[in-house]
C-alpha cells in the first residue's frame, strides 16, 4: 500500500502523560506506557475506569486534554481531524489499525459478509474472488460461517462480537485493538478466539492491544499486562513480572475479592 | 441573546459543513456504488407518493380553470395555464417536498442511527471519511433524483389535467395540445428541473448535517428526521416563492 517504512525500534504505541476528562469527571490521569511492536498487551481494569476511552484516544476518536499519543512515532493527539492535511495523516495511520468496538459497531444495513468485506473492498485491490475466500476463511475461524448472509440484527450478542473481530482483522492490520473480545462468549469460543489471536500474532506479527475482564485470557495471551484503576495505570509491564509482583489491585481482580484497592462507588 | 448566539453558531457550523461536503464532492474518492444504491432506494421510495400527490393537482387545475376560463370564453386556452403551472411551480415543488419527506427523513434517520450506534466512528477508524461515505452520496442522490421525479410529475400532472379538460371537460384535444406546446418552452422545463436540483441539494445537505449532529439516543434520531422534513419543506416553499418572483421580474 506504499506505506513508509518505520524503523524496527519504534514502538507500536507510546502514551506519554495522557489525561482525559469529561467535564469534572477525570477519566485518565497522566497515563504513560509503551507497547512494543509484535507484542500482545492486555489491559485490565474495573468497569468505567476509562479503558475504552484509552482505545479511542489511540485512534484519534477522542482527543486527550494533555499528553502525547504516539503511534509508530506519530502523535495522533496533535492531529486535528478538521484540517484536511491532518485528516489525511490520521487516516493513513488508522489504516494500520483494526478495531473491535466494545459493542461491535457492525453496519446494520450490510450482511455479515459485507461487513467483513468492507475494509477489503475499500482499502485493498483484492479481487472479489479473493475477498470471498478470505472473508469465508475468517468467518469460519470465528465460528460464524453459517451466518454469512444474515444481518447483524439477526445475530446473537456473541456472534456479533465475533463478526466484529473478523472485520477488525480483515486487512491484516499492524495493530489490532480489541475492546473486550471475550465478553459475552462461552469459554470454548473464548479460548478459540484466544488461539486465533495467538496464531495471527505468530504468523503475521500483528500487535494486539486487548481490553479484558477475563484473567484466564490475560494469562494465556499476554506478553504485557497493564491495569488501569481510578484513572491511573497502577501496574504495567511484562506479564511474568507483573504476575510476580502481584499488585494488590491485580490480586483483587484475580481473586474476585470485594475488599481491596478497587472500590465500587 | 443566548439563543441568538447559538443560532449563529449552528449557522457557522452548517457553513463549515457545506464547505467540507463541497470539497469532498469534487475530490476523489467518491463512493459511486453507495451513491447509486441510495439513488435507487430513494427513487423507489418517492415514486408512488409523488405520483399520488401531483395527479390530483393537475385535475384540480383543469376543473377550476375551466370554470374561470369559461367566463372569458377562453377555455381553449386552459392548457397553456395548466402547462405553466405544472412545469414551473407544482411539479418541482411537489417533487421536492416529497423528496424532503421521504428521502430527507430517511437519510437523516440512517445517518443519525449510524452515529448513535457508533457506526460513524467505526467508519472513521476504518479510514473512511463519514462525510464522503454517508453524506456526499445522499446529497448527490437527492440532486439527481429530485429532477428525475419532476420529469415524471410533469407528465403525470399534464396527463391528469388533460383527463379533466378533454374527455371530461369537453375541450377539443387538438386545441389543448396546440396551446400546451405553444406555451411551454424549454426554459420552463429547465427552470423546473433546475429548481428541483437546488432543492435536492438543500435536502441532502440539511439531512446530512442534522443526521451527523444527532443527539444521543433513539428519540434524537426521530427528531433529526423530523427537523429535516420540516426545515427543508419550509425552505423549499420560501425559496420557490423567491425564485418565482425573481424569474417573473427578469421576464423569464
Ligand atoms: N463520550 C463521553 N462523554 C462523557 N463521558 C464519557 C464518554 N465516554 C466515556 N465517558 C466516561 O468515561 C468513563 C470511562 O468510560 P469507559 O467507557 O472508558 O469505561 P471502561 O473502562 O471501558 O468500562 P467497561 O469495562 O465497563 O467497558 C466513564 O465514567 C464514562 O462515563
Ligand atoms: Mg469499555
Amino acid at each position: 500500500m506504499g506505506e513508509k517504512v518505520i524503523p524496527a525500534d519504534v514502538p507500536a504505541v507510546v502514551l506519554d502523560g495522557v489525561s482525559k476528562s469529561f467535564g469534572t469527571n477525570t477519566v485518565l490521569d497522566g497515563v504513560s506506557l509503551t507497547i512494543d511492536r509484535g507484542s500482545i498487551a492486555v489491559m485490565l481494569g474495573p468497569s468505567g475506569t476509562g479503558k475504552s476511552v484509552l482505545l479511542r484516544c489511540l485512534v484519534g476518536l477522542l482527543k486527550p486534554d494533555k499528553g502525547r499519543v504516539l503511534v509508530f512515532g506519530e502523535d495522533v493527539a496533535a492531529l486535528d481531524e478538521k484540517k484536511a492535511r491532518d485528516r489525511k495523516k490520521l487516516f493513513a495511520l488508522r489504516r494500520r489499525f483494526g478495531m473491535l468496538f466494545q459493542d461491535g459497531a457492525l453496519f446494520d444495513d450490510m450482511t455479515v459478509f459485507d461487513n467483513v468485506a468492507f475494509p477489503m473492498r475499500l482499502h485493498t485491490d483484492m479481487s472479489e474472488a479473493a475477498i470471498r475466500e478470505k472473508v469465508s476463511d475468517r468467518l469460519a475461524r470465528v465460528g460464524v460461517a453459517h451466518a454469512e448472509q444474515k444481518f447483524p440484527a439477526e445475530l446473537s450478542g456473541g456472534m456479533r462480537k465475533r463478526v466484529a473481530f473478523a472485520r477488525a482483522i480483515a486487512i491484516d492490520p499492524d495493530i489490532v485493538l480489541c475492546d473486550e473480545p471475550s465478553s459475552g462468549l462461552d469459554p470454548v469460543m473464548s479460548a478459540t478466539l484466544d488461539e486465533l489471536i495467538l496464531e495471527l500474532h505468530r504468523t503475521l506479527g500483528m500487535t494486539f492491544i486487548i481490553i479484558s475482564h477475563d484473567t484466564a485470557e490475560a494469562r494465556k495471551v499476554a506478553d504485557t499486562i497493564g491495569m488501569l484503576a481510578n484513572g491511573k495505570l497502577v501496574t504495567f509491564g511484562p506479564a511474568q513480572q507483573v504476575f510476580a509482583e502481584n499488585h494488590p489491585a491485580l490480586e483483587q481482580f484475580f481473586t474476585r475479592a470485594t475488599v481491596g484497592p478497587i472500590k465500587v462507588v | 441573546m443566548d439563543k441568538l448566539l447559538r443560532s449563529l453558531q449552528t449557522l457557522g457550523a452548517l457553513v463549515v459543513f457545506i464547505g467540507q461536503v463541497a470539497r469532498s464532492a469534487v475530490t476523489p474518492p467518491i463512493y459511486w456504488g453507495e451513491t447509486l444504491r441510495l439513488m435507487n432506494v430513494l427513487a423507489k421510495r418517492c415514486i408512488v407518493p409523488v405520483s399520488l400527490a401531483v395527479a390530483p393537482v393537475g385535475a384540480v387545475i383543469s376543473l377550476q380553470g375551466i370554470e374561470i376560463f369559461k367566463l372569458f370564453g377562453a377555455e381553449r386556452m386552459l392548457s397553456s395555464f395548466l402547462g405553466t403551472a405544472i412545469f414551473r411551480e407544482y411539479s418541482p415543488a411537489l417533487a421536492s417536498v416529497m423528496v424532503a419527506a421521504q428521502a430527507g427523513s430517511s437519510i437523516a434517520a440512517r445517518i443519525g442511527t449510524m452515529k448513535v450506534r457508533g457506526q460513524i466512528d467505526a467508519l472513521a477508524v476504518m479510514s473512511v471519511d463519514p462525510v464522503r461515505y454517508v453524506v456526499v452520496p445522499g446529497v448527490i442522490a437527492c440532486v439527481i433524483v429530485a429532477p428525475l421525479l419532476s420529469v415524471l410529475t410533469n407528465i403525470l400532472g399534464i396527463f391528469s389535467g388533460w383527463v379533466f379538460a378533454v374527455p371530461l371537460g369537453g375541450i377539443d384535444h387538438g386545441a389543448f395540445m396546440e396551446h400546451l406546446t405553444a406555451q411551454i418552452t424549454p426554459a420552463d422545463l429547465w427552470i423546473g428541473l433546475g429548481k428541483c436540483s437546488v432543492f435536492g441539494l438543500g435536502i441532502g445537505l440539511i439531512a446530512g448535517y442534522l443526521g451527523l449532529n444527532v443527539g444521543k439516543g433513539a428519540a434524537d434520531v426521530g427528531k433529526a428526521a423530523n427537523d429535516t422534513v420540516v426545515s427543508t419543506i419550509v425552505l423549499i416553499l420560501l425559496v420557490d416563492y423567491a425564485v418565482s418572483m425573481a424569474l417573473l421580474g427578469a421576464g423569464l
